[in-house]
């Protein structure tokens, strides 16, 4: 039974990109009287790409497949991370980062919520002294 | 004024008292700056050029000329141990020396990286003293078509980066150039594949993308495990605390391929040290016997990129102090600095100015050694960083790459993009995609465009301008010949096979 | 009764101070190039001049806004609607960024002009052994060989382009345009010959001239600069066209009092007539150019109309 691998998958998507990316060179000037045109460099890198997915596609079928077992508590991770940068955007950085550090440490590696809570408090207080204060960088 | 006499008067000068401690605090500071991933040179420089107002300008030159180099050697530091590159230009770094660190051996590979700099910054100083002015006109022989060509050899590197899968590191470095090419055209008024958005306008903070994919992915990659008492193993033993000489031996080469490359590539206004470290990198990689071990932590792998880094601060110095041209971000302010203070930086500069010449000439050799005895002691104390556990060392790591991109930017924005690329770091690393291409397509990609475009303009349309000149269809032929080595080895492999299965 | 408490609050309102506003903490300067680029260091001067003639109670400090050509800076101020402890630099691109591109969508009009400080005058100029002695003697060369000789320059919608345009349509030929982002780049061109001709400040070309590795063919101004009493202008070289400047000045996020308004009005006006001002011009070469908020906000409307001619005259694709 035919079950695309991963590298399949990759090859494909790039393919697609690749894709994508000539599509958006119509739009611009190829070459012009003055030269060449912003078209240019991206249509020729955009085929490579779509030629060389294709080719990873083809070839690739048979390659090993990838060990996503613990792709759930990386991808929780970055979720957490992405959601921390949100309320930053909102709340600032001292409030985006503890809750991100609360979570890494009590959710990713189980500690106990008061550990966790005086890791995020003193993560949050070391960076605000070595940050705005002794090197008057700013924080969101 | 000749040379000796020239180097006297500068070290009369260079040794007085209060210059002695402006270099020390010039390269404390750029150690500092250089640590901190996305605080740079540029905005340090900047920020100090009103209190400089205050100071001689010898004292000035001689401190912000410290800050320049001294962050070279810090930029190391967080490369090596946290797979942060704290400069852009130690984004090389990262792919040994950090390997070295998950080896247990992070205090050889710092240590290393330290002395390397010594070595080339050294060098840099030195060839900066005896062949700058020859060496700017030939410089000024470098255009657009040679450019090209040195593009496309630091590209043609991205056969020697590939690991595995050569189809997957070309795919991995097409993405960096597309990435590179997100932004306004550098020609006119089209902005291309911004997604109407104004705050891709000026296209992706290379910074936002090297943090992104290196540290963040890393840290996402090491967060599958369950349970993992100690992030890194500890450096056991003074064997491991300092580079060994076998080690100092391994790099006797690196020292020289850093030294003259990051140099001579210093040299040329608008390459840049990043430039230098891959093709340092690549180089050593090339000429080296253990090839294939590269990448999971040679000690040369981190000699020659840092090596480069540093000579090429010197490099840099040649086109600013012999012609009046800045090559560079950090060499454009130490250009404004220069007529802040009155001067006028130019062809007439060095004789018109001796004394401010040689005091910094004079001046960086003594801030060489500086930086070795501030950085080799610090080794062993960087080492312990990786005595933290896991809990907390992670969301460090994830705490400065933040605040480090937004030191660049102050958008949050950019912190989305960084949170958009460390996925892409981890999906990179699952699927078995080299990183490094991606980096280097990303860096060259930009440049690599405007060569080629600037070429054909002076061309006229045609494609011979790249290869009638002498200087760029060498790099060329150089490029072309790496680019063919695998294939030369593959077509020996099949040979060799063929042969055996006759037998 | 009621005479008396009119009289008194008459001569209350009349006592009471010209400035309301007065900057309690450090001022904000907005500018769109990194740290080093020209209007970050005409920044740094200015809060210089304004620390030693004592212009202002409190600092300045210079904020990086980079992106966009303008227009992430732009973008920025006009964000802080009503921040009266904020200002801007702008350069020519502002003005002509939102006439080409779409995303830059901040115009002058929706912020708050305050002054107009300089015009920046240029040169043309070529290498020191190149053969041509005049200006009519490259334009001749270029009759001769179309598109053959090259000017190296910044983006095509930059000032030197503008110059380049109109020459090629006051005289009928035409030459290759260069681009180069930086300006070490184009020296480097012209320097190492590969491009033959080039127009730049007079600061920047200053040290060349007097090393001899450059000549100066002609002045993009409308009278003739002090440090270059020889050199034709362009009208005097024969070529009807207008001396485009480059501008620089500064501007205030919009919906501000009008009080304030006034005071930055008044304090951009005392540093132009200040002994540190002109001495900073003479520096620079820089030409005089100060006019007050109202006449900046008419010298935009005609800017913008006559950029807009000659940007589509030249082929560009105009937005606005």
């Amino acid at each position: 039974m035919f079950r695309p691998s991963p590298d399949s998958w990759s090859g494909l998507a790039l393919a697609a990109l690749g894709v994508y990316i000539v599509l958006q060179t119509r739009g611009w000037e190829y070459l012009s009287q003055e030269g060449p045109g912003p078209a240019f460099f991206p249509r020729w890198y955009g085929l490579a790409i779509v030629v060389l997915g294709a080719a990873l596609a083809v070839a690739g079928a048979k390659s090993a497949s990838v060990n996503w077992r613990g792709a759930g508590r990386a991808l929780g991770t970055w979720a957490v991370l992405a959601g921390s940068i949100a309320v930053m955007k909102f709340a600032g950085f001292a409030l985006g980062f503890a809750v991100l550090t609360y979570f890494l440490v009590a959710w990713m590696y189980r500690r106990p919520p008061l550990q966790a809570a005086l890791v995020a408090g003193g993560m949050v207080a070391v960076f605000y002294l070595i940050f705005p204060l002794a090197l008057g960088v700013s924080f969101p | 004024m000749d040379i000796a006499s020239g180097l006297l008067h500068g070290f009369a000068v260079a040794l007085q008292p209060a210059n002695v401690l402006w270099c020390f605090v010039g390269v404390l500071l750029g150690t500092i700056v250089g640590i901190m991933p996305g605080l740079g040179p540029p905005a340090t420089i900047a920020m100090l050029l009103p209190l400089t107002a205050q100071m001689s300008p010898a004292g000035a030159m001689i401190m912000l000329a410290g800050i320049y180099y001294g962050a070279k050697y810090g930029g190391s530091t967080t490369s090596i141990l946290l797979n942060v590159p704290g400069e852009s230009a130690s984004v090389v770094t990262c792919i040994d020396g950090y390997q070295l660190a998950r080896k247990g051996r992070a205090g050889a590979a710092l240590g290393i990286a330290a002395i390397a700099s010594f070595i080339a910054g050294t060098f840099g100083v030195v060839a900066l003293m005896l062949v700058a002015p020859p060496l700017a006109r030939l410089a000024l022989a470098f255009s657009s078509p040679e450019y090209f060509g040195l593009m496309a050899l630091g590209l043609a590197m991205v056969v020697l980066l590939a690991g595995r899968s050569l189809v997957k590191a070309l795919l991995a470095m097409l993405v960096g150039l597309w990435i590179a090419g997100i932004g306004t055209d550098p020609f006119g008024t089209t902005s291309r594949f911004t997604f109407g958005r104004m705050e891709l306008l000026s296209g992706i903070d290379f910074v936002v993308v090297a943090i992104g994919v290196f540290a963040l992915g890393e840290v996402l990659a090491n967060m599958e495990a369950r349970e993992e008492p100690q992030a890194l193993p500890v450096p056991k033993g003074l064997r491991n605390l300092l580079p060994t000489v076998q080690d100092l031996r391994d790099c006797r080469f690196a020292f020289v391929n850093g030294s003259v490359i990051g140099f001579l590539i210093g040299v040329l206004p608008g390459a840049g040290s990043t430039i230098a470290s891959f093709i340092s990198y690549g180089v050593e990689k090339a000429i080296s016997r253990r090839r294939e071990a590269f990448g999971t932590g040679v000690i040369e792998g981190v000699a020659a990129p840092e090596g480069a880094n540093n000579s090429e601060t010197g490099g840099a110095l040649v086109p600013l102090l012999t012609l009046g041209i800045p090559g560079s971000g950090t060499t454009a302010i130490l250009l404004a600095a220069l007529v802040l203070w009155g001067f006028k930086p130019g062809p007439l500069f060095i004789a018109e100015n001796p004394q401010l010449f040689w005091g910094l000439v004079a001046s960086m050799y003594i801030g060489n050694v500086l930086l070795l005895i501030l950085n080799l002691p610090l080794v062993p104390l960087f080492a312990q960083v990786l005595r933290a556990p896991a809990y907390v060392l992670y969301p460090a790591i994830i705490g400065l790459s933040m605040v480090g991109v937004y030191s660049v930017s102050g958008s949050v924005f950019d912190l989305g993009l960084l949170a958009a690329f460390g996925l892409l770091g981890y999906v990179m690393r699952k699927l078995d995609y080299p990183s490094a291409p991606l980096i280097l397509g990303l860096v060259l990609g930009g440049a690599m465009e405007r060569a080629l475009r600037q070429s054909l303009m002076m061309s006229e349309g045609s494609l011979t301008i790249l290869v009638s000149r002498p200087l760029a269809a060498a790099m060329l032929s150089c490029a072309l010949l790496i680019l063919l080595v695998p294939l030369f080895s593959r077509l020996n492999a099949w040979r060799l096979q063929a042969m055996e299965e006759e037998e | 009764m009621r005479i008396v408490t009119t009289a008194v609050t008459a001569a209350l309102l009349f006592a009471a101070p010209a400035h309301a506003y007065k900057p309690t903490r450090t001022v904000e300067v907005v500018v769109h190039t990194g740290p080093g680029g020209g209007s970050d260091l005409l920044a740094r001067a200015v809060a210089t001049m304004m620390e030693k003639e004592k212009l202002l109670p409190v600092r300045m400090q210079v904020v990086n806004k980079t992106g966009g050509g303008g227009a992430v800076a732009a973008a920025y101020l006009a964000e802080k609607v009503g921040e009266q402890h904020t200002i801007g630099f702008f350069t020519g691109v502002w003005l002509t960024g939102p006439l080409t591109s779409a995303e830059a969508k901040v115009t002058l009009r929706d912020l708050t002009p305050i002054a107009r400080l300089v015009l920046e005058p240029a040169l043309i100029a070529v290498k020191a052994d190149a053969p041509y002695q005049t200006l009519a003697d490259f334009i001749a060369a270029a009759k001769q060989q179309p598109g053959q000789l090259k000017q190296s320059g910044g983006s095509v919608t930059s000032r030197d382009n503008v110059v380049r345009q109109l020459l090629q349509k006051a005289t009928g030929t035409r030459w290759a345009f260069i681009s180069f982002p930086g300006g070490g780049e184009r020296i480097a061109a012209l320097l190492g010959g590969h491009v033959n001709m080039m127009v730049i400040e007079p600061a920047e070309a200053g040290e060349h001239i007097r090393a001899g590795n450059m000549r100066v063919l002609a002045q993009v101004s409308d009278q003739r600069l002090p440090g270059f009493p020889n050199v034709p202008t362009l009208k005097e070289a024969g070529f009807d066209v207008p001396a485009v400047p480059q501008v620089r000045g500064v501007v205030a996020p919009p919906g501000i009092p009008a009080d304030n308004v006034a005071y930055w009005d008044d304090v951009f006006r005392r540093l132009t007539t200040s002994a540190s001002w002109r001495k900073f011009l003479a520096d620079n070469q820089f030409e005089d150019g100060y006019q007050d908020a109202a006449e900046l906000a008419n010298f935009y409307d005609e800017f913008t109309t006559r950029m807009r001619g000659i940007l589509q005259e030249a082929g560009i694709k105009t937005v606005r």
